[in-house]
């Protein structure tokens, strides 16, 4: 007899079984004759330029940052519009302070310029060792010293 | 649990509503009006009141709210938790108080809307820890105020040390929250449930391999420790005491750190609670020997704290060392497992809070004005700045304990409950460890007093709010030592934890 838990480890083992054998599966049965354009990266059908291990603007982090959170805005979303009308008028509030919280968050970023994408002027950070509050001018140091 | 009876628990937990709208109004403020950034601390100074009469209201309370059964619920609206509301409340009017003079937060102007959100998102994970009695709320909400403080650790970006700082206690801090989650769900896996009250009566009808449950507790208490700067989980406490904008290393040494203990409190007592005699003595669960675990935690702060505060030369990295040998007294009195001990820890922390952010309020005024918390560059100040370095001689004295201040009654109750107890080994170990504190305390002195110094020394002119800011912290110090029956009544009424 399984115990609960493990019923949720058989649910695991199926589902990491079941790629491992898609995958080995695949690998048997396909032909495999490989050349050097089927081998390269797939750049819609042009010549790949470079490596993709570059830099990029950081800026893509808190575009990533927004969407992660209106991702799960939708999740928690959608078990609250099932059941909301049993509470009525307090169901509906709850689900509305929740979305006025976030939409503030999303103001936040709108109002501190994080949402456009060439920003006006980046002062570079100084890095001091102590802050005498006077001497703060004199002494600054770069991060490499 | 359906949504009405959570809507219907909302009135308990008015205190932490009224923080959270704080919070929002600020952040709406500052983004309505970003340039006027004068009226951020008033807006602090009105919500942290408005809760504060919120947590008055509460005391007599007892009730559970969000209740997973009859008997239990995330959330405990008891006496003993808006105590430590109190303490927080009190440390965050002060520390707002101290971030508008201070030259460290005025260098960030640009930023002061965040610095008051993250500040209000602190007290708001604090409150819920304080009264949290479920190991997923406790937590949370650990992590709530943690992640505030990292950033607010190093909130002065443009200093070395302060960066430093808010990266090493992020990375301890990380390390010990993830031992003390996997702690809860060693317990979780063991009783199926994270509730403090149904884990212990779980535990008192069914037996446990006890090195498992042994080795979960053990974990909790590593992130619990880390809260409060237990050593041996320490490690964090100066660097980060050193480096933080002196304001939140007066917050994180007394606010956090009261948070902290009303964690471990709770969860000591709640959790590992058998019987209650009519003399107050806890009775625990033959599960883990409490005593000995706070003891050595405790012994070990004592003396590591003190030994180590003698070679420092930096009176703020001093003082971090302090904190730790101050937790180390404060342990004591949970090691009783009494009510008698219950009440002298709290006693204590009344004292303490006055005390240390007394103590970090002068280091900071002086730091505004010489740009050092430097021992050495304190020669001679106490003839230049007569104000100051009698206070600041005031303050420490009463962190060593001498009487007539409150320091010395905080000690007195704390060494009494521990030899009620029959703890005289203990007490005596304590003992001798305040004899060493009073050198590096006193070493303050000798240097602000007793030193000759032919050089000039900067007049230190001290506004009327700051200097009334100073009495307001000295006061309390010195009429809780001479006459101190009310901070003994005020903890002796607010002991009771909900269920007892």
């Amino acid at each position: 007899m399984l115990t609960e838990f493990g019923k949720v480890f058989a649910f695991i083992l199926t589902a990491v079984m079941f790629v491992l054998i898609a995958v080995f599966a695949a690998k048997l049965i396909r032909p495999a004759r490989p050349t050097k354009e089927k081998l390269t990266t797939y750049e819609c059908g042009e010549n790949p330029e470079g490596s993709p291990w570059v830099k990029f603007n950081i800026r893509f982090y808190v575009v990533a940052l927004i969407f992660l959170i209106f991702d799960v805005e939708v999740v928690m979303l959608i078990p609250w519009a099932l059941v909301y009308q049993d509470s009525g008028m307090l169901g509906f509030l709850v689900g509305a302070i929740f979305l006025i919280l976030l939409g503030l968050g999303m103001a936040y970023e709108w109002r501190k310029g994080d949402l456009e994408w060439a920003r006006p002027k980046i002062t570079p950070l100084v890095l001091t060792k102590t802050e005498p509050p006077e001497e703060k001018q004199e002494k600054e140091l770069n991060l490499g010293e | 649990m359906n949504i009405d009876s959570i809507i219907s628990d909302l009135i308990f937990i008015k205190p932490e509503i009224a923080i959270a709208a704080t919070l929002v109004l600020i952040v709406l403020v500052d983004l309505i009006s970003p340039k006027s950034k004068t009226a951020l601390p008033y807006i602090s100074l009105l919500g942290i009141a408005i809760a504060g009469v919120f947590v008055v209201q509460q005391f007599g309370t007892a009730e559970f709210a969000f209740k997973t059964s009859l008997s239990s619920g995330m959330f405990a609206a008891d006496d003993f938790g808006s105590f430590f509301k109190i303490i927080v409340l009190l440390a965050s009017v002060f520390v707002i108080f101290f971030s508008i003079s201070s030259s460290e937060i005025k260098s960030v102007n640009d930023h002061l809307g965040e610095y008051y959100t993250l500040m209000f998102g602190m007290i708001l994970g604090m409150f819920f820890m304080v009264s949290a009695s479920d190991l997923v709320l406790i937590f949370i909400s650990i992590e709530l105020l943690s992640l505030s403080s990292y950033v607010l650790a190093g909130f002065v970006k443009n200093t070395v040390r302060s960066s430093e700082a808010s990266l090493k206690y992020v990375i301890y801090g990380g390390v010990s929250s993830g031992i003390m989650l996997f702690g809860i769900s060693l317990i979780y896996g063991l009783t199926g449930t994270t509730n403090l009250y149904e884990i212990n009566s779980i535990i008192q009808i069914q037996s446990f391999p006890h090195i498992t449950f042994l080795i979960a507790t053990l974990f909790i208490t590593v992130g619990l420790g880390f809260k409060i700067s237990a050593a041996p989980f320490h490690f964090w406490t100066p660097d980060v005491y050193e480096g933080a904008p002196l304001p939140i290393t007066a917050y994180l040494s007394v606010a956090s750190k009261a948070a902290g203990f009303a964690v471990l409190i709770r969860f000591i007592k709640i959790t590992f609670i058998n019987s209650i005699d009519h003399h107050g003595n806890w009775e625990l669960l033959n599960i883990i020997d409490w005593r000995s675990i706070i003891v050595l935690l405790s012994i070990l702060s004592m003396t590591l704290g003190n030994f180590t505060a003698l070679w420092q030369d930096n009176l703020k990295r001093m003082l971090a060392y302090s904190s730790i040998a101050q937790a180390g007294y404060m342990l004591l009195g949970i090691a009783v497992l009494s009510d008698q001990g219950l009440t002298a820890t709290m006693i204590y922390f009344i004292v303490y809070l006055f005390m240390n952010l007394g103590a970090f309020f002068v280091v900071m005024l002086i730091a505004n004005e010489i740009g050092s918390e430097d021992i050495e560059d304190y020669k001679g100040l106490g003839k230049t700045m007569p104000f100051l370095g009698v206070t600041l001689a005031f303050f420490l004295l009463s962190l060593a304990g001498i009487p007539p201040t409150a320091g010395f009654i905080g000690k007195v109750v704390l060494f009494i409950a521990l030899v009620d107890a029959n703890m005289i080994a203990v007490a005596v170990i304590a003992l001798l460890n305040t004899v060493v504190s009073l050198y590096y305390y006193v070493r303050v002195l000798k240097n602000l007093y007793l030193v000759q110094v032919d050089e000039e020394k900067p007049v230190i002119k001290l506004s009327f709010a700051n200097g009334f800011v100073i009495i307001l912290l000295a006061a309390p110090i010195l009429i809780f030592g001479v006459y101190f029956t009310p901070i003994v009544n005020f903890a002796k009424n607010s002991i009771n934890i909900l269920g007892f």
